[in-house]
């Protein structure tokens, strides 16, 4: 078979009507240019929410419980079959939680390959006041220098810095979020309630005066909503935790590694340690849902485009049926034809996602720079795009690959016209 | 170019319908002969099987002899492409394309360059008087000028015999006067072995040989005057 012609008569039957064909080329532009679009639009969020999730919070978070807790003896012998006892509406005995010999475990966490950073926390929730304003907070104690190492919380300050957690007793630092429920300021004075529980334990019920060293904002809505820093002594003496340490947040040299490294401290110490993404895994699945949304929603513009070549291209056929006749009198066989209407479909289909994709690239440049506020599972101030050359590549993939296959019907129809059923037509 | 008992039925079961019956013809080389009958005698049906655009059901097609019955689809389009050059009543030009590349379509498919495939094609169309007008698009020519570029596309690759089946059925009697006598200075000069299909005796006149179809049979087979004159005793 020789190309060179069919490529002649290909590119002949385009240019002859150039509306048609920019027609069909749009069609398969518009497909492929959403589809990158959409699935920038959706990168964008997800990388910003991962690259402030591995920046704001630790990489492994290693918790004082077991992932596995050990059976209640109630519930084990209400689960026995043939017994005489039956236990209903067992309660599980209160236990304080807490990670035993903190420093050594610590210690040992750090002389890990692949662990960066660690650091103790104290973590529970506490009620904070100002006026007649009251807002549920967790409260994080932490070393500040420390815990800096590890959870990259002095960059999201916006308003004084962690260190100056060490300039009054009872000083603490909130999410812009907790802030703004709270309507304070850094300077302002607040009130946080004491848990009686603990060794330690302040007296129930009674509160105690707090001052606002500074406010963060990492970006992550329910980060910045209900987080507060303290110094690990005050967070133990507000939760009744006496000196106990109930968190140890580690950070690694490569934050995907997060849940191999988990899984080897949680068999090295034997208390659940949790990675980023375990502790994320319902934000990340909802990107993952979101992603399979975006390409099926996408993929159907690019299949309304490929039926748009489809009619196209049948009609084109329907129009050529005598010229079709001639070239196989002139010894043009089937696959001749049908390879002359493929070409077709393959050009448009290749000039489709190189305009789709420019199109794409440029829409994103658009959108990106008009300021669009939104505030939900993360704050942005415009439109993020994220558009790897993967992006492109899938788009292009299924935008050629539906208008190859939609020239396959019409390209097959018109290698199979039997010219002498044309010629009699015609005669 | 020959057939031998040759048949086609279209249609199959109770709704077949025999076409040809058993026809015997022989093309000499060099000859000009006309094939004449009313509608639905089976002309244009003889056409496409000596062109090896259909395949007989029964009896043979042999060009330059080969039995085309026995080819592959490919085999026969290559038939097409190097013995068989066609003219129809319409002219069938790509509108995409010049006059000169309409004439070079058959030669780029035999494997001739670009270059070489279009001076021959403009050597055709200046011999059929259509100098000048290489450049033009099928629709900035007339009538008579397309059919005349639709014989030249059939000269493109010197083939063994030019058939038209009824080239000159869509012309004027002044195109179709020119077209015919086209038609006989190809044969007179050149050698080339032309048969069409027509309904005009005046035409077939003008053509060494006649053969008369009637309801799929040669009724009449001999030189055009003889056989026209026969045909005008018996109406």
């Amino acid at each position: 078979m020789r190309l060179l012609p069919l490529f002649g008569i290909a590119r002949r039957h385009l240019l002859h009507s150039p509306f048609r064909t920019a027609l069909s080329i749009t069609g398969v532009a518009i497909g492929d240019c959403f589809m990158v679009l959409m699935s920038a639009l959706m990168a964008g969020f997800e990388t910003k929410f991962v690259d402030e999730t591995v920046e704001s919070s630790p990489h492994v978070t290693m918790l004082d419980e077991f992932r596995d807790p050990p059976d209640e003896f109630a519930g084990w012998l209400s689960d026995q079959e043939g017994g005489l006892v039956a236990v209903e509406s067992a309660h599980p005995r209160e236990r304080v939680y807490r990670i035993k010999k903190p420093y050594e475990t610590l210690a040992a966490i750090e002389e890990r390959p692949g662990v960066a950073a660690a650091a103790l926390n104290v973590v529970g929730t506490s009620i904070l006041n100002f006026g007649n304003r009251e807002v549920g907070a967790a409260l994080v104690g932490i070393d500040p220098e420390r815990q800096d190492r590890v959870v990259s919380t002095d960059t999201y300050m916006i308003e004084g810095r962690l260190a100056d957690l060490h300039s009054a007793s009872g000083a603490i630092v909130l999410g812009s979020g907790l802030a703004e429920r709270l309507g304070v300021r850094r300077g302002d004075t607040i009130g946080a309630s004491l848990r009686g529980s603990g060794e330690a334990g302040g007296r129930e019920g009674s509160t105690r005066a707090l001052r606002v060293v500074g406010v963060f904002k990492t970006g992550l809505v329910p980060v910045d909503a209900v987080r507060a820093y303290t110094l690990v002594s005050l967070a133990q003496q507000l939760l009744g935790l006496g000196r106990d340490v109930n968190r140890i947040v580690v950070r690694l040299d490569d934050h995907t590694t997060a849940q191999d490294v988990a899984a080897d401290l949680e068999a090295m110490v034997g208390y659940r340690s949790e990675s980023w993404q375990e502790q994320n895994q319902n934000f990340l699945s909802l990107f993952n849902i979101q992603t399979v949304i975006t390409y099926v929603v996408t993929s159907g513009i690019t299949i309304v485009a490929a039926f748009g070549i489809l009619n196209v291209l049948i009609m084109l056929v329907l129009e050529k049926l005598p010229e079709i006749a001639m070239l196989k009198s002139m010894g043009y066989t089937a696959a001749d034809v049908t390879v002359v209407f493929m070409l077709e479909g393959l050009a448009i289909g290749a000039l489709g996602v190189v305009f789709g994709s420019i199109g794409g690239y440029w829409l994103q440049q658009l959108l990106a720079s008009f300021p669009i506020p939104m505030k939900g599972l993360i704050e942005i101030e415009h439109l993020i795009f994220v558009d790897p050359p993967r992006i492109y590549a899938v788009a292009a993939l299924v935008s050629f690959a539906s208008t190859v296959i939609a020239a396959c019907l019409p390209a097959l129809r018109a290698g199979r016209l039997d010219p002498v059923v044309t010629l009699r037509g015609r005669a | 170019m020959e057939t031998r008992a040759l048949r086609r039925t279209l249609g199959s079961g109770e709704n077949a319908l025999e076409i040809l019956h058993g026809l015997d013809v022989v093309i000499q080389p060099g000859e000009f002969c006309s094939i004449m009958g009313p509608s639905g005698s089976g002309k244009s049906t003889l056409m496409y099987l000596l062109g090896a655009l259909d395949r007989p059901t029964g009896g043979q097609v042999l060009i330059d002899g080969i039995d085309t019955k026995a080819l592959s689809e490919a085999a026969l389009a290559d038939v097409r492409n190097r013995k068989i050059g066609f003219v129809f009543q319409f002219h069938y030009l790509m509108p995409e394309f010049t006059a000169e590349e309409n004439v070079a379509l058959p030669m780029r498919k035999l494997g001739l360059a670009r270059r070489p495939a279009l001076e021959r094609a403009r050597e055709l169309l200046g011999l059929l008087g259509l100098a000048g007008k290489e450049g033009r698009l099928p629709g900035r020519l007339s009538g008579g000028e397309q059919q005349r570029v639709a014989i030249a596309r059939s000269l493109a690759n010197r083939p063994l015999v030019v058939l038209g089946d009824e080239p000159t059925g869509n012309l004027d009697t002044k195109n179709g006067e020119l077209v015919f006598a086209l038609f006989e200075r190809l044969v007179r000069e050149q050698g080339q072995t032309i048969v069409v299909v027509t309904h005009d005796p005046r035409l077939a006149a003008r053509t060494d040989r006649v053969v008369r179809l009637q309801d799929g049979k040669v009724v009449d087979d001999g030189p055009a005057r003889a056989v026209l004159a026969r045909a005008g005793e018996r109406s």
